[in-house]
């Protein structure tokens, strides 16, 4: 089922062009990656979608209707450029953060105080705000904006500055949300991130989207034609195998000859008599893909 | 539905969180104790002022004319009001007159026989002055008086006492107790009062005039408090807001208009609390005060008092709207405040014109203002309180009706520059506001 869907975005800042007809749609119950440089116009596709700004042509389609106002409570959204009262105490900021979304004062300061045990920060409740280091802060607004349950989340670049620890608690919050059927719309320059947790990306330049699909496929899709193999003994020589390459680590790089799948050269290098260990499709890491589509772009 | 919800969410969080400031505190409950302060620092040299006049006043008296017969020191109230005028004061009934010449006043009249000796004890200030009357007092009508170089006193009240002792002593065994009791007090009793364009007397007495002018001048001046107070609370969470990068999530969850009445009705709702408590301390303090107009049976002007609060809170959103719009598109406070005086100072302009209004509050002037809705909650309760009866009820309902109006189309406005200056870091342009305002909402940035 089909979450979020936009539909021939275009935006420009006086003469400046944003988004120049974009159109992807994001599946319910997805971590889908928001991916681009600087200045590609990510901000404002998200600023558009939590109907921040207008498009000057296009519209957004949630849960399968146009999208208004009434629709906001049903989104959460911690955007890049974030903060918190600073004079306030923690959980009564974020009560404010849970009832602008629907729930009633008494339900949200509930689920404050819950979400702090689950950030392991329930000790800074009543603490003001300014008290915080930036990385408490940053898991507190993560949490102030994932205590409304909300059905579709924006989450841009959430896991900056956090340690490996909070990184990592971070990522199960996500997958969790995965679980329980909610969508959520990352936003990240991290490429491990988005191997390890997304499901799907929308990789966009200059105003333009330039790759979508499934992590996987997308990495496929921009792969050589290599597999990794680790054998017992000798590589038997196979017509499919092209031009391998023994690694320092003792398994073969192997390039597979044009038209031949994977699987052709696993049965042929089998059929030959080799004791394999390990045979690896090679997949293009999210890094190199993002780089050269943005190269690309530039050139 | 929602929209409402997210408003009183948004009021909510506004009032709870600036009636728990240091500063709204202090000030709410602070105000009255500096103003009990004040006024005992103030009052301070009036009781002290008192208390010396309590102490008597020794002035000579140099007669010339052989008028007054003055055996020693003596007060009015004593000694020096002949026994024959009092006799005939007693018989013609006129004990009020009687009772005024015997007031106490402190004031001590020494006979001297010759000015030189009354010159010496002045310049040895043992008395504060004397009177010279002369030879020919009866024709001229001629009276010196002489005092210190600091103090000038031909018109204090030993003036006035040495002319109740001329006019007791010229008036002795001429005329009857009745006329020299009007000639003394020629106006005994005096009641004021005052016929509406209606026809219908009121009281005109100094309690009632004073009600009649402490009503709209209370209403403005804490109507003016609570504006720029309230303003100044209103352009400081915005500014925070804008600082701390909180103005993206809270777009995300309300619209610009949503935000700004929330704020406006969340901290409105705080400076009518402060307000409240600061009349609270009033009349609580002034509670004695109720008998004294009740026994005066001083009229309040209740159609003033009644329109005092619609018009209160309609004019207070309307100014509110304004200043947080305007406000909004500074990009620190400092910059927000200087924007958004333009409405402070219009805001002012009912008190710079008080002395008008007061003196004509239903001329061609206070009628123009009725209908400025910069300036009509304050004229229309000055009108309401100094003679309703002048001021016509579509001329309140209209008045009130163009307020509202015209507070719908701040509050659309303040909504836009509000969204406007939300969205912007840095303080936009004039041509930019004016690109953005005429854009319709679909493709407005």
């Amino acid at each position: 089922m089909i979450i979020v869907a936009f539909d021939g975005l275009t935006k420009s800042y006086g003469h400046t062009p944003a988004l120049g007809g974009v159109s992807f749609d994001v599946p319910s119950g997805e971590i889908f990656g928001l991916l681009g440089p600087n200045g590609a116009g990510k901000s404002t596709l998200i600023r558009i979608l939590m109907d921040i700004i207008r498009p000057d042509e296009g519209r957004v389609l949630l849960f399968g209707e146009p999208r208004t106002r009434a629709h906001l409570d049903r989104l959460g959204y911690l955007p890049e450029e974030r903060g918190l009262y600073t004079k306030l105490p923690v959980v009564e900021v974020m009560t404010y953060f849970g009832a602008l979304k629907g729930l009633t004062r008494a339900e949200s300061r509930r689920r404050a105080l819950e979400w702090l045990e689950k950030v392991e920060l329930p000790h800074v409740a009543s603490w003001k705000i300014e008290r915080l280091s930036k990385g408490m802060s940053q898991k507190v607004q993560i949490a102030a904006t994932l205590l409304s349950d909300p059905e579709v989340c924006v989450l841009d670049e959430p896991t900056t500055g956090l340690d490996p620890v909070n990184v990592r608690l971070v990522q199960d919050l996500l997958v969790e949300r995965r679980r329980n059927g909610r969508t959520t719309i990352l936003s990240t320059h991290q490429m491990n991130q988005v191997e390890a947790l997304c499901d799907r990306v929308a990789l966009i330049n200059q105003g333009k989207l330039v790759v979508y699909g499934e992590v996987g496929e997308v990495r496929r899709r921009y792969s050589r034609p290599e597999v990794r193999i680790a054998v017992r003994g000798p590589l038997p020589p196979v017509a499919l195998a092209v031009a391998p390459v023994q690694e320092d680590d003792g398994t073969w790089r192997v390039t597979i000859s044009n038209g031949a799948q994977p699987g052709d050269l696993l049965r042929a290098l089998v059929e030959a008599g080799a004791a394999i260990d390990r045979f690896e499709p090679m997949l293009a890491p999210m890094e190199d893909i993002f780089l050269r589509v943005v190269g690309e772009g530039r050139a | 539905m929602k929209g409402w919800r997210r408003m009183g969410t948004v009021a909510t969080f506004e009032f709870l969180s600036t009636v728990k400031r240091r500063g709204y505190l202090i000030a709410t409950f602070g105000m009255p104790v500096f103003m009990a302060l004040y006024g005992g620092i103030v009052a301070l040299p009036a009781y002290y002022s008192q208390q010396r006049d309590k102490e008597p006043s020794v002035f000579a008296v140099v007669d010339g004319s052989g008028l007054l017969h003055l055996r020693g020191d003596a007060k009015i109230s004593t000694a020096q009001l002949p026994a024959e005028l009092r006799r005939a004061l007693e018989s013609a009934g006129q004990k009020a007159t009687l009772d005024r010449m015997q007031a106490d006043t402190n004031i001590i009249f020494r006979p001297m026989a010759e000015e030189p000796a009354a010159r010496a004890a002045l310049a040895a200030r043992t008395i504060k002055g004397y009177f010279v009357v002369p030879a020919d007092y009866l024709q001229s009508g001629k009276i010196d008086s002489y005092g210190p170089e600091t103090l000038r006193f031909s018109s204090s009240d030993a003036r006035n006492a040495f002319s109740d002792l001329l006019r007791a002593h010229l008036l002795t065994g001429r005329v009857d107790g009745a006329v020299a009791a009007r000639v003394l007090t020629p106006i005994g009793e005096s009641r004021r009062f005052a016929v509406t364009r209606a026809g219908e007397v009121i009281d005109a007495g100094r309690a009632a005039t004073a009600v009649r002018i402490i009503l709209p001048v209370a209403f403005m001046v804490l109507f003016l408090m609570s504006v720029l107070m309230t303003s100044g609370y209103l352009m400081q969470g915005t500014a925070v807001e804008k600082e701390n990068k909180v103005v993206d999530v809270l777009l995300a969850s309300a619209s610009p208009d949503e935000i700004l009445a929330g704020k406006l009705v969340g901290l409105g709702a705080s400076g009518l609390l402060q307000v409240t408590v600061w009349l609270s301390v009033v009349l609580f303090v002034g509670i004695g005060i109720v008998p004294l107009m009740i026994a005066a049976r001083v009229q309040v002007p209740w159609a003033a008092v009644a329109l005092s609060l619609p018009f209160f809170i309609m004019s207070f959103l309307f100014f509110g709207s304004l200043m947080l719009g305007t406000g909004s598109l500074g990009s620190n406070m400092r910059e927000s405040q200087q924007l958004a005086m333009v409405w402070s100072l219009t805001a002012a302009l009912p008190l710079i014109f008080m002395a008008l209004l007061i003196q004509e509050p239903h001329g061609v002037a206070a009628k123009i203002m009725t209908w400025v809705p910069f300036t009509s909650a304050a004229v229309i309760v000055l009108r309401a309180s100094f003679d309703p009866g002048a001021l016509a009820w579509w001329e309140v309902a209209g008045t009130f009706v163009v307020l509202v109006t015209s507070t719908w189309l701040a509050i659309r406005l303040g909504a836009r520059l509000f969204r406007i200056g939300l969205l912007s870091s840095s303080r936009p342009t004039f041509r930019e506001i004016i690109r953005q305002a005429r854009l319709s909402p679909s493709t407005r940035a």
